[in-house]
């Protein structure tokens, strides 16, 4: 039995956020929506302070509040432990999003800007055409729109439609064709890590043994697939710093 | 000619037949109707913008990296709405198991109340939701237990609308067959309401046995709905402020206070509208502030429990949290609440004591639990989402915009229709027996 699981290796980590880059890409997410999200943040007071990095995609934990609360089973967790939202059931309550304890969930507030869809480009550009051959918008992941795994539901983001939740989800539409997610893939110091885990000679879980490992927010049974390695966990005076797009909120 | 021949005729319909103003439009009451109708088109014209933009629109923004609030004044008035439907079908279920003759005036205007917020607290998580219809269908089809918004929409809204309206019901068919005796404009809607009911000691007796146990039946189902709605927020774990075992029973308390609040004010409004002052009397409103004196304490104490809880010996979070409560953002909310809440409480503590009951006071109290609980309401959603963040997020704020309030306002003004609308419809304090 496959189970899905990510390993964050934090002293390799040096916070590039190129699997935040990745993600947007893979995706194709909406502005000031982070379904990878890498903290920057500091502890201590001056000049005894410390930096450290978190990268933070869903913790697609095991016993995962956000698939109890939802009141229609569109939030659900696969055999493989890849939790999932069916955008096509969800109503949009967002009670998932205030039972998750990690903030990695997105609500469409509205329709996606069509800026954001195709990078700011101007499609019809004489210039671009050249390059894409007029396809409109120049990038979008077709992938995403396809029914997903054995249940052949509609999990892996689609075209964000507006009014339903949405998150990380390791990337399903890679990791069904045998990818690793895309953050994974694009990681320039191999700080994250991706496999099966209950196979005990997957590369995954060859990395995570014999090393000091945590995983966030555990005290409260969640019981998270994804793995911290090396570190520490933030503690509660841990702040951020550097916050990207503070002034996003749409 | 014409005149003289239609002059008796229009006599009877507008003048005899129906007691309390039951079918008569008087310039205020048209004003009265007209105003409500705006308010609630204004609210839906807001609603309509919501639809086709999204929630964009209104206040709430993203938890985490957006630093919002995602639940904000929908939900907190979904569970003050759901609170207020309390009110009536306690009071009428206490009428028929503790036989409190005094209280059988403001029954109907109770019965009529817990049908109404209901529907407003439906209305109002409906707002909440960009696709209301894929919400009611998906509900229907493919509703889990499992999640405590299902005892929401099963219990709460199913199960205790459909009581209360039958409840409403069983309790009113006696006045309309006694009001289709007579020749009036909505003779026919009372034949039909009526349905061939004959006012025989049998009939009271098989009356009296139904309502009985239809009470038996729904003050369990009360309870158990008015917690499950407490559920919603004291099942979480990871969201600070909000797990805790006093959240079902303090829902069930605050929903009481504020529901009696609601009844005692629709009470004083009613008696004045419908001229029925010797029939609701001061000594409804003392029962009734007596009522409310004991559910209002029994909130304080746990109130009391929770301030202590929160700041003796709190976790980092929550002490976040409380800090946000007690002296930062929320401070003023939250001292406004417990201001007008422990107000409440001694007005009513020194009538209780001097054994002298006023309308007037009573119905102050009525006003005040009434902002104390919408504030309390708010403070349940809105704080653990801005300022009970886990992991080193920035913390969030939210303020309500003016689409959130005019949806809420349409909601206050549509209640306020349907309430008015049943006065002018039917007598909503029952008759006497001599009538």
């Amino acid at each position: 039995m496959t189970k899905y699981a990510m390993a964050v290796d934090l002293d390799r980590c040096q916070g590039c956020r190129a699997c935040m880059e990745a993600c947007k890409i893979e995706n194709n997410t909406p502005q000031a929506v982070f379904w990878m999200y890498v903290y920057r943040t500091e502890t201590g007071e001056y000049p005894d302070t410390k930096q450290s990095f978190l990268p933070r995609p869903c913790q697609h934990c095991n016993n995962p509040p956000c698939v109890k609360v939802c009141p229609v089973g569109a939030r659900f967790r696969r055999d493989d432990g890849i939790v999932l939202t069916d955008a096509e059931r969800c109503i949009g309550c967002r009670y998932c999003e205030v039972a998750c304890p990690y903030g990695v969930n997105y609500y469409n507030w509205r329709t996606p800007d069509k800026a954001f869809a195709d990078y700011g480009t101007d499609s019809q550009d004489a210039d671009l055409v050249s390059l894409t051959g007029g396809l409109t918008p120049p990038y979008k992941n077709p992938d995403l729109d396809q029914l997903q795994g054995e249940e052949q539901r509609l999990t892996a983001g689609s075209a964000h439609m507006v009014g339903v939740m949405e998150k990380c989800t390791f990337c399903v539409q890679r990791v069904d064709k045998g990818l690793e997610p895309a953050c994974v893939d694009v990681c320039p110091v191999r700080a994250l890590h991706f496999g099966d885990i209950e196979d005990v000679n997957s590369p995954i879980s060859v990395y995570v043994r014999n090393r000091s490992t945590f995983k966030l927010l555990n005290e409260l049974g969640t019981d998270p697939s994804v793995i911290y390695v090396g570190g520490r966990p933030p503690e509660p005076e841990t702040r951020e710093i550097e916050r990207p797009l503070t002034e996003v909120r749409w | 000619m014409v005149t003289t021949e239609a002059m008796p005729q229009r006599q009877p319909t507008r003048d005899t037949g129906l007691p309390q103003g039951v079918g008569r439009l008087t310039p205020t009451w048209i004003l009265f109707f007209v105003a409500m109708i705006v308010i609630t088109a204004f609210g839906f014209y807001a609603y309509l913008l919501q639809v086709n933009n999204g929630l964009v629109v209104t206040g709430l923004r993203g938890l985490g990296t957006m630093a919002g609030a995602t639940w904000g004044l929908y939900v907190a008035y979904y569970v003050y709405f759901i609170g207020v439907s309390f009110a009536g079908i306690t009071v009428a279920a206490m009428i028929r198991i503790f036989r409190i003759e005094k209280l059988e005036p403001v029954a109907r205007i109770g019965e009529l109340l817990t049908v109404v917020a209901l529907i407003l607290g439906a209305l109002a998580i409906l707002a909440d939701l960009e696709h209301p219809w894929r919400a009611i269908v998906n509900l229907v089809k493919l509703g889990r237990p499992q999640s405590p918004f299902f005892g929401t929409f099963t219990m709460v809204v199913a199960g205790y609308l459909f009581a209360s309206l039958v409840y409403l019901y069983v309790t009113s068919r006696k006045d309309a067959a006694s009001l289709a005796g007579r020749p009036s404009r909505f003779q026919g809607l009372y034949r039909f309401l009526a349905a061939g009911y004959k006012d025989t000691s049998d009939q009271r007796k098989i009356d009296r046995r139904v309502t009985f146990w239809l009470a038996v039946a729904i003050l369990p189902l009360l309870v158990i709905a008015h917690s499950t709605v407490g559920f919603v927020f004291g099942l979480q774990a990871g969201r600070p402020g909000w797990f805790g075992t006093l959240q079902a029973p303090g829902f069930v308390v605050l929903a009481g206070v504020s529901g009696i609040g609601n009844l005692i004010m629709l009470a004083a409004i009613v008696r004045v509208a419908t001229h029925t002052k010797d029939r609701i009397t001061i000594d409804a409103f003392a029962w009734l502030g007596k009522l409310l004196l004991g559910l209002l304490v029994t909130y304080l104490y746990f109130t009391a429990v929770e301030i202590l809880t929160i700041t003796y010996q709190p976790g980092a979070t929550e002490q976040g949290l409380s800090e946000a409560l007690l002296s930062g953002t929320y401070a003023w909310i939250f001292w406004g609440a417990i201001l007008s809440l422990v107000g409440a409480a001694l007005l009513l503590i020194w009538q209780a004591l001097t054994r002298e009951w006023s309308i007037g006071l009573i119905v102050a109290t009525g006003v005040l639990v009434n902002i104390g609980a919408v504030a309390k309401r708010y403070l349940i959603v809105v704080p653990s989402q801005t300022h009970g963040q886990l992991l080193p997020y920035p913390v969030g704020s939210y303020a309500p915009n003016w689409v959130e309030w005019a949806v809420v306002f349409g909601l206050f003004a549509l209640g306020a229709f349907m309430i008015g609308g049943f006065m002018k419809v039917f007598p909503i304090v029952p008759l006497e027996e001599a009538e």
